[in-house]
């Protein structure tokens, strides 16, 4: 892993929000490294901030938020100190472009799908005239509209949900980026659809030597696509390793009560299991690890000072006091004692004992 | 797209002949000295030639297609007691002119003033401080909820003094066309500001536009092609109504500036119960109103694809 090449890195990226005169600190000192080609799933329930974070890489934020402070190191620059719209332009669409949640919106319904796609290749290939038509109806086919000349034509209303977030698709592969960010590229499609179009992603990916960031909070996409996952919590990241690391030998109590919460980790004829309370308010201030209060794991000291990221693997780190040398003996509940022992026995991690395990 | 336009082009002109039936209807119910200019001092026998000679004794279906017949030659018959024997399209004639004038003139001030205000607007509640938004909204307010009889005069009073004019209206002297003109299109520039912000605002934080941003579409071209584009389309419904209506002239901006044009002529003739002419006006602006809104549906469909289809067809 290590000498995969970082592409971008974000260090101690911290960013608030000012709203009617209140401040919400939305993301608390994340460092995330993204390796050039990898896909990353950004895992989290509502609230979490994941998609303030994504959306940081982009500048695309409401003027009323501000990174405090932190880095963003890609390509040579801090995108954390941008300020002005075109410093940001240079980069959006071009190096880094954007898969939307609903493609039932997110296409301008008074424009052609043509005329849609075609903004993206005028203003990222510098093609225009019968050059830049010839050039949408190449990207058509290639994400699997068929009829491209007739369908370059047509509105969004006339095609289906789909076939829709394929447009989306094709607009952001017109920008020819580098980064693909998919925030939650799946959810307002249904099933059949899903794997059509993770399968169509996987393939552009491939095709164009793309890394891709999903943000998702559906565990069965993560665990379709991603090579890498980062679980948020409360705007922070709390435990980061390669995707069977993850699912198969999670040391965050969040990570566990997250797994546990999977139907399919369900037993017959028992309730499913729910994560009691709801997330801290970040406009206050978090005291100690914010998903303390949730946890019926917590320590004391969880609820006084906030855990570093502590090394479990190379590429595995999980922000919690559990993995301190001086922590306690704790059991993980059962689901997760049993995915550590499939783990285990699919050879998937390693079995070494740990602090805590 | 043809097919829907025919459809409703088709349903206006039911309305038209519908409405054209029961002002009709309406208006014979009327007494019928409203047809003569000295109906005291005529005889019964003289009253009843003269109604068999303008055919009011006939059965109401035959009336009514022979007035049908008048109006598909343009003819809408003559005044009786407004100005007796006269054409009514030649009274018309004489006074729409002078408010058709004034009216498109507030008309393309409004729409000049009113839609760059609302985009200032609109643009400014991204800034810090909102300055466009709060002048233009407190500019709203005022013009929304102070009775317009009110800022007229204020306008008449001190603009004429302002600007060193007549108080009233000469149709020779452009400088006094200016008061009139403001006092028209005040309530539109704010009603076409308020409207244009409000659905500006609305159309920018949609998820397109979000993802016109995420493509690296410069700030510019996506306030013009993404969201003015999409904020003027229920705005675009109005304008044709309203480009009729201020062609019908503002009863009282003409009284205050004695403006000789459409504005009174309605309220003037029921008064002198003129049968004749109050069929006639009233028909003029329920046409206008019909027509009103078929132009503003007919514009919808140009400006949104979605309008056609949202028949049967619907959408795959």
């Amino acid at each position: 892993m290590d000498q995969q090449q970082v592409l971008l890195s974000v260090q101690d990226l911290n960013f608030k929000f000012t709203l009617r005169g209140q401040v919400l600190h939305a993301l608390r000192g994340i460092s995330l490294d993204v390796y050039k080609g990898e896909s990353l799933a950004i895992v989290g329930e509502s609230g979490s901030g994941k998609s303030v974070f994504v959306k940081c890489l982009m500048g695309l934020n409401d003027a009323n938020g501000c990174v405090e402070s932190g880095k963003i190191l890609y390509d040579g620059k801090d995108l954390a100190q941008f300020k002005s719209d075109a410093e940001w332009r240079a980069l959006r669409g071009h190096r880094i472009a954007m898969v939307l949640q609903d493609p039932m919106t997110s296409l301008n319904p008074l424009k052609t799908i043509g005329w849609q796609i075609r903004e993206a290749v005028e203003l990222h290939q510098n093609l225009h005239g019968d050059a830049a038509k010839k050039a949408v109806y190449e990207i058509l086919a290639e994400v699997g509209i068929s009829d491209p000349q007739r369908r370059y034509n047509q509105y969004p209303h006339e095609f289906s949900g789909g076939m829709r977030q394929r447009v989306v698709i094709a607009i952001a592969m017109a920008c020819k980026p580098e980064i693909l960010i998919c925030d939650e590229p799946t959810t307002a499609l249904d099933v059949t659809i899903q794997a059509q179009i993770l399968g169509l992603i996987k393939e552009m990916q491939k095709k164009y030597d793309l890394t891709t960031i999903y943000i998702t909070h559906d565990l069965g996409v993560v665990a379709n696509v991603a090579d890498r996952i980062a679980v948020m919590y409360a705007g922070d990241i709390v435990e980061v390793g390669r995707c069977e690391e993850v699912f198969y030998d999670p040391r965050h109590p969040y990570t566990w009560a997250l797994l546990s919460s999977l139907p399919q980790l369900g037993v017959k004829g028992e309730p499913l299991y729910s994560i009691e309370g709801t997330p801290p308010n970040l406009f206050h201030e978090v005291r100690g690890d914010a998903f303390a209060p949730r946890n019926p794991h917590a320590l004391k000291m969880d609820f006084v000072k906030r855990p570093p990221m502590f090394t479990v693997t190379a590429t595995h780190a999980a922000r919690t006091w559990l993995l301190d040398p001086r922590a306690p003996k704790i059991d993980p509940p059962e689901h997760i004692r049993a995915l550590r022992e499939k783990g285990r026995q699919l050879g998937l991690t390693k079995g070494e004992e740990c602090a805590n395990g | 797209m043809a097919k829907y336009m025919l459809k409703r082009i088709l349903h206006a002109a039911i309305t038209l002949c519908v409405v054209i039936c029961i002002v009709f209807a309406l208006l014979r119910q009327m007494p019928i000295e409203g047809y003569f200019n000295n109906f005291d001092k005529m005889t019964e026998a003289s009253i009843q030639v003269s109604l068999n000679k303008m055919g009011l004794n006939d059965p109401l279906p035959v009336q009514i297609l022979h007035y049908f017949g008048q109006l598909l030659k343009g003819d809408l018959g003559v005044s009786n007691r407004y100005r007796q024997g006269y054409p009514i399209v030649k009274i018309i004639a004489q006074k729409a002119p002078i408010s058709i004038k004034l009216g498109l003139i507030s008309l393309a001030v409004s729409l000049a003033v009113g839609l760059p205000l609302g985009i200032l607007m609109a643009r400014s509640t991204r800034t810090r401080w909102k300055l466009w938004d709060k002048f233009g909204t407190v500019f709203i307010v005022i013009v929304q909820a102070v009775p317009s009889a009110v800022y007229h005069l204020l306008i008449q009073l001190y603009g004429s003094e302002i600007l060193g004019v007549s108080m009233l209206f000469n149709d020779r002297n452009p400088m006094t066309w200016v008061l009139p003109v403001f006092s028209l299109s005040i309530g539109n520039i704010a009603y076409y500001a308020m409207w244009l912000r409000r659905y500006m605002v609305d159309e920018s934080n949609k998820d397109y536009i979000r993802l016109a941003r995420a493509k690296g579409v410069p700030a510019g071209k996506i306030s013009r092609s993404h969201v003015f584009r999409n904020a003027i389309v229920p705005l675009v419904q109005y304008i044709p109504q309203s480009i009729l209506f201020t062609l019908m002239g503002s009863l009282y901006v003409e009284s205050l500036y004695s403006i000789p044009g459409m504005g009174g002529l309605l309220i003037q003739v029921i008064k002198l119960q003129d049968n004749t002419m109050v069929q006639a006006l009233v028909l003029i602006y329920a046409a206008v109103s019909v027509l009103g809104l078929l132009f503003g549906d007919l514009m919808m469909a140009l400006v949104d694809p979605r309008i056609s289809f949202t028949g049967k067809e619907g959408a795959r």
